[in-house]
């Protein structure tokens, strides 16, 4: 008999989302390891991509995520005016903002992209986002829309 | 009302005078009533040139492909073009123009008023006349159109067989024009502008999936939306997992590792990126000429992602592509109260 207070292994029905997030060198993945060094406990959901910048975040990123069987896509960024490269994040919030208004309009769940401003002081205001956020896909359950039959 | 004998003579003119190395306009085709594409270069030939509401052609595609020409010949022909160009024609130079696609002065434009009219739509006409081939289609002002079945002519109300980019357009008269034909209509009464767009959006997330899986499942990938976009004139496609350069060195690995972002296989998902990514790359360009939507073999209703952007960009950033060759891009800026509600 296993002592299922000592157990770790998740219940092997229960779904894992899985989310792709795209964060900035400069701020948000400086956040997501100040929420790891804090040891904060959050949600082991996200798998980090650290880009450059958040405006260097491709449609075809999300896209591709989506395609490969993503359940979410987090991209996060600084906050405006923070940005590394003076703009970025400026141009990255219009693309986005078309982006998600586009996946809206062709029907996919609008809680499966999200975007955030996360500052590299911002440890807690990290681990909160992805716990939301992995809340909510779990309520979505498992991405099938954009996802390639194989 | 276009005096096409006025177009002609002025086409003429500039190739008399040598300012142009062809006038690119449409002329009669062997299509019943419909026109073909064509490039005049000799004075003699601008009789053939015409002027109809079956006049569909984004010319301005053939721009694109002449300055593609251009660039690959040992003896390029540097006199500008001239385009005979309808609003929305004349719209997508401008964003060529604001692209830097190529100078003001590599092209004249001809510009001709639609007069609050526009062309017709082939599959509406099709369905109006119950199959029948329709001889010739003319404008018949604010009445609708002319169309000669056989020997008896009919007049069908503009509204029931105007494609839909036409009873949408905004802006039904050229931005861009060295020479205009026509009268300037601003005035138009048919649907409003977005009114597709709005009302797709109006449909439950549901029941909007289950029209674009259907759409995104009947895809063929045969790449026509792409073909006759004149603003998809990049050299190289990203949605291409084929223009890999493959040379003796060129590991097993390296070719099996490539980056393809879109599968060649038309996959419903495959499929959806590679929409998807068009329309993105489209926001702030697409000039609705509908083109798109008009040569989909399946008839994939692509003008309404292209609109739905525009709408966006219209209402959330007062963008409009092609109004002004000297505006910064859609993509290229921003502005400090651009939405940030969306963001956590």
């Amino acid at each position: 008999m296993s002592n299922p207070a000592k157990s770790t292994t998740p219940v092997p029905d229960e779904f894992q989302p899985r989310i792709v997030a795209f964060l900035c060198k400069w701020c948000s993945s400086a956040g997501s390891d100040l929420a790891g060094v804090s040891r904060l406990q959050y949600s082991s959901s996200a798998v980090p991509i650290q880009v450059m910048c958040s405006g260097s975040v491709s449609p075809l990123y999300i896209l591709s995520a989506f395609k490969k069987g993503a359940d979410g896509v987090l991209v996060s960024g600084c906050h405006p005016g923070d940005c590394h490269y003076m703009k970025g994040n400026f141009f990255a919030r219009r693309r986005l903002y078309l982006v998600q208004k586009l996946l809206g309009f062709i029907g996919v769940e609008k809680d499966r992209f999200r975007m955030s401003w996360v500052s590299a002081a911002e440890g807690v205001k990290f681990a909160h986002i992805v716990d939301d956020f992995a809340r909510d896909i779990k309520a979505l359950g498992p991405q099938q829309r954009l996802k390639a039959k194989s | 009302m276009v005096k096409i004998e006025e177009l002609q003579a002025y086409a003429a003119e500039l190739l008399e005078k040598g300012q142009v190395k062809g006038v690119l306009g449409y002329r009669r085709g062997t299509a019943g009533p419909w026109v073909e594409p064509c490039t005049v270069t000799a004075a003699a030939d601008t009789a053939s040139l015409t002027w109809d509401p079956t006049c569909v052609n984004n010319l301005a595609l053939y721009l694109v492909k002449d300055k593609k020409a251009q660039a690959a010949s040992k003896t390029p022909d540097k006199r500008p073009l001239a385009i005979v160009a309808k609003g929305c024609d004349s719209r997508a130079v401008a964003v060529l123009l604001q692209e830097n696609y190529f100078k003001r002065d590599e092209v004249v434009v001809i510009g001709v008023s639609c007069e609050g009219s526009g062309v017709v739509d082939k599959r509406k006409l099709s369905e109006k006349l119950k199959g029948k081939t329709p001889a010739r289609i003319e404008f018949a002002g604010d009445d609708g159109f002319k169309v000669a079945v056989g020997k008896s002519e009919t007049m069908i109300p503009a509204a029931e067989i105007l494609a839909d980019r036409c009873l949408e357009c905004r802006a039904p008269s050229p931005t861009v024009s060295d020479k205009l034909f026509g009268e300037v209509v601003q005035e138009r009464s048919y649907a409003a502008p977005f009114a597709a767009a709005q009302a797709a959006e109006a449909a439950s997330e549901e029941e909007r999936w289950a029209q674009w899986q259907h759409h995104f499942d009947r895809c063929l990938r045969c790449f026509a939306c792409r073909s006759v976009c004149p603003m998809c004139y990049c050299p190289e496609c990203v949605v291409d997992s084929t223009t890999i350069v493959i040379t003796p060195q060129t590991t097993a690995e390296d070719k099996a590792n490539r980056i393809r972002w879109c599968e060649r296989s038309a996959t419903p998902a495959d499929s959806a990126v590679y929409h998807l990514t068009r329309a993105m790359h489209l926001a702030g360009r697409c000039v609705d000429c509908g083109e798109c939507e008009r040569v989909c073999p399946v008839n994939i209703p692509l003008r309404l992602l292209n609109t739905k952007l525009e709408k966006e960009a219209f209402e959330m950033f007062e963008y409009q592509a092609g109004q002004d060759a000297g505006q910064a891009s859609l993509m290229s800026s921003f502005r400090d109260e651009d939405p940030n509600g969306f963001i956590r």
